[in-house]
């Protein structure tokens, strides 16, 4: 879900410093316009008593006045005579002040915020000063709960934004998958078409008929080569039979000499070599073509006893000091003829790479299912990453065609059955899994 | 004895035929399905040589038409397709034998002969040559009326010469012969050295003339 975490990620992150920033900015922009419309009516209140205060003024009732019940506390207070006036005073005399204060609540120790008015003028030469306080706590109190349900829905929205989001991505990106899903199952030489599930989406579906083309191309390519190997091998056994017929008429020839005679034993080596390579070429396009149907129960030790008697003089001419460890049985159910090959060819290996008077181990290991042939041989370790590869041969004999271990690895792959290769106490070593 | 070979490569069939004169058959050859068909309908052949795949027609169906006329010649299918399924109907429809090409002559003629040992023999699976009396059901020799102690190999071996005598044989077919898809492992004669080298002895302890000669490590020969 690498592409649908990708873009709820980013989601995700402007999602959150939206929030982090929105709701601070939000709260003073809201604190800064609620400061602003009380200032406003502070000073529409104080424009509104001032004939209350001129009367007041008047009456010369000084000191506090008060208006009670209005929401607002109005102190109204006479400081004296008016003094010389003086330039500051004179500014002053204009200006009104409006700021915070706090006085103490009924709670001890916690404190209420208000918003204050404070004025300075001059009635008939008397200066009086005026404080007009009201409390902020409830309108603080509004404006937390504002940001906080602002808060709640802006969460709620980008929640859901994602929920949303989230699943319609995953519903919109499931052709894809299904058809990621149906693309790693495919296997050319197991399907000839590759159907994929229709999508309402049209570049899915635009996807789906691009892959299904190439998977169909990639078929044709497929079984033209396949077919070529095959009519290939198979048109060369008449040549080469024609070939290998004249050779051996022509050793019937008279007369003969000894140096003829060594130059159509060596064609006819070749011929034999060729017609070898045909063979095993053939062999691997039976089993690509899966010719080989038939499967019964193979018992894996009878086999092995049985190529160990057909390879006997082998071993014995290159003084090999076969071990073969009697433990149980393995049985499988495959092509005999596939098996029989398959352990042939690994036996065989182990005889014709070995050393003079060296050893092969033949283990076979009932509880693992595991068959594992040891034998000594080049002094050093094959290149794994070649050795199953066809035409990899490592050793200079002539004899070799390079096609073994291609239709070991074959065989293997066929019946599921895995194969590997160690090299550890100079002893090569192929253990096969069944 | 007649020979009938049914094999599109020209080439093929000119090999086969000049190979096996020496053994005095007298060879014909069809080189297609339409031909085939009328020599097979017209005449009788102690042995037939079959390619399946002909230009015109399948040889299988040459093989049937055989049987359907219930006629007695001896089939050898030889063919370039070692497929399992065509060995399998080959032999179902009543063929004697079944050679996938690439062969070699001395290896069809050794199962030309042995077909016709069978067709001819009726039942008596016992011929001679000079001081040899071959049984081909005990798979036993006797060298002047006193049977030699052979292994199953220097039988084969004996008995695969004989069937291409005084002619080469070259020592890859002999391999093949005695020790089937081994020899095209191993790249190795010392196995053949060693058995021929038993069986003259052993021939030669019971009386025989030194008829198996060595041609130049090219191969053996049976000389009568």
């Amino acid at each position: 879900m690498q592409l649908l975490k990708k873009t709820i990620t980013a989601y995700f992150i402007f999602s959150v410093i939206l929030l982090l920033v929105s709701i601070p900015v939000f709260y003073w922009t809201l604190k800064r316009l609620m400061v602003a419309n009380v200032d406003e009516n502070l000073i529409a209140t104080k424009t509104r008593i001032m004939p209350q205060l001129l009367d007041a003024a008047a009456g010369n009732k000084e000191g506090v006045l008060r208006f009670p019940g209005s929401g607002y506390d109005i102190l109204f207070e006479k400081e004296g005579a008016r003094k010389e006036t003086h330039p500051q005073q004179q500014a002053e005399r204009k200006t009104d002040s409006l700021y915070n204060s706090e006085s103490t609540d009924s709670h001890p120790g916690s404190t209420l915020p208000n918003r204050l008015l404070a004025s300075h003028f001059y009635i008939n030469q008397e200066s009086y000063s005026l404080r007009i306080t009201t409390s902020l706590a409830d309108k603080y109190l509004l404006i937390q709960r504002i940001v906080l349900v602002s808060a709640l829905l802006l969460v709620a929205l980008l929640v859901g934004l994602l929920v949303i989001n989230r699943m319609l991505t995953k519903k919109i990106w499931q052709p894809f998958y299904n058809t990621l899903q149906r693309l790693r199952e495919y296997r050319v030489d197991r399907q000839p078409k590759l159907t994929l599930q229709p999508s309402s989406i049209s570049e899915f579906n635009d996807l789906n008929t691009a892959i299904e083309q190439l998977a169909e191309r990639n078929y044709q390519v497929y079984s033209s080569q396949k077919e070529f190997t095959e009519n290939a091998s198979h048109e060369m056994q008449s040549p080469l039979a024609v070939f290998q017929s004249k050779l051996e008429l022509l050793m019937q020839t008279k007369p003969l000499n000894e140096d003829q005679a060594a130059l159509i034993t060596d064609l006819a080596n070749a011929s034999k070599r060729m017609a070898r390579l045909n063979k095993s070429l053939i062999l691997l396009t039976k089993i690509d073509n899966d010719q080989f149907i038939e499967k019964e129960t193979v018992a894996i030790k009878e086999i092995l006893q049985k190529l160990i008697q057909q390879y006997e003089f082998q071993i014995q001419q290159q003084g090999i000091h076969l071990r073969f460890q009697d433990a149980q049985d393995i049985t499988v159910t495959a092509n005999r003829t596939l098996v029989e090959i398959l352990l042939g060819n690994l036996l065989s290996n182990a005889i014709r790479h070995n050393i003079p008077n060296g050893s092969i181990e033949i283990s076979l290991q009932a509880q693992d299912r595991e068959l594992i042939i040891r034998n000594t041989g080049r002094p050093s370790a094959l290149d794994t990453q070649k050795l199953f590869q066809r035409f990899q041969k490592e050793s200079p004999d002539a004899n070799s065609i390079g096609l073994g271990l291609e239709i070991v690895k074959k065989i293997s792959t066929l019946n599921h059955f895995s194969i590997q290769y160690h090299f550890s106490d100079q002893l090569h070593s192929f253990s096969l899994r069944f | 004895m007649k020979i009938l070979v049914i094999e599109d490569e020209e080439e093929l069939s000119k090999s086969i035929v000049a190979y096996l004169k020496a053994e005095n058959y007298t060879c014909e050859v069809a080189s297609d399905f339409r031909t085939a068909m009328e020599k097979t309908e017209s005449f009788d052949y102690d042995c037939i040589l079959l390619d399946i795949s002909l230009p015109d027609g399948n040889g299988l169906q040459v093989l049937k038409e055989l049987k359907a006329n219930h006629k007695t010649d001896g089939v050898i299918i030889i063919s370039a397709k070692d497929s399992m399924n065509d060995r399998i109907a080959g032999l179902n429809l009543g063929a004697d034998d079944y050679l996938p090409k690439p062969f070699h002559l001395p290896e069809l003629s050794a199962r030309i002969a042995a077909v016709i040992r069978r067709r001819r023999f009726d039942g008596s699976s016992v011929f001679t040559l000079n001081e040899f009396t071959f049984d081909t059901n005990a798979k036993t020799v006797k060298v002047l009326g006193k049977p030699v102690d052979l292994t199953r190999t220097e039988y084969d071996l004996l008995l695969y010469l004989v069937s291409n005598k005084n002619r080469v044989v070259s020592k890859n077919a002999i391999a093949e012969r005695i020790s089937g898809d081994e020899a095209e492992i191993f790249d190795n004669f010392d196995f053949l050295y060693a058995h021929m080298k038993n069986l003259k002895k052993k021939l030669a302890a019971a009386g025989s003339e030194d008829y198996i000669k060595a041609i130049y490590g090219m191969g053996y020969k049976f000389e009568i």
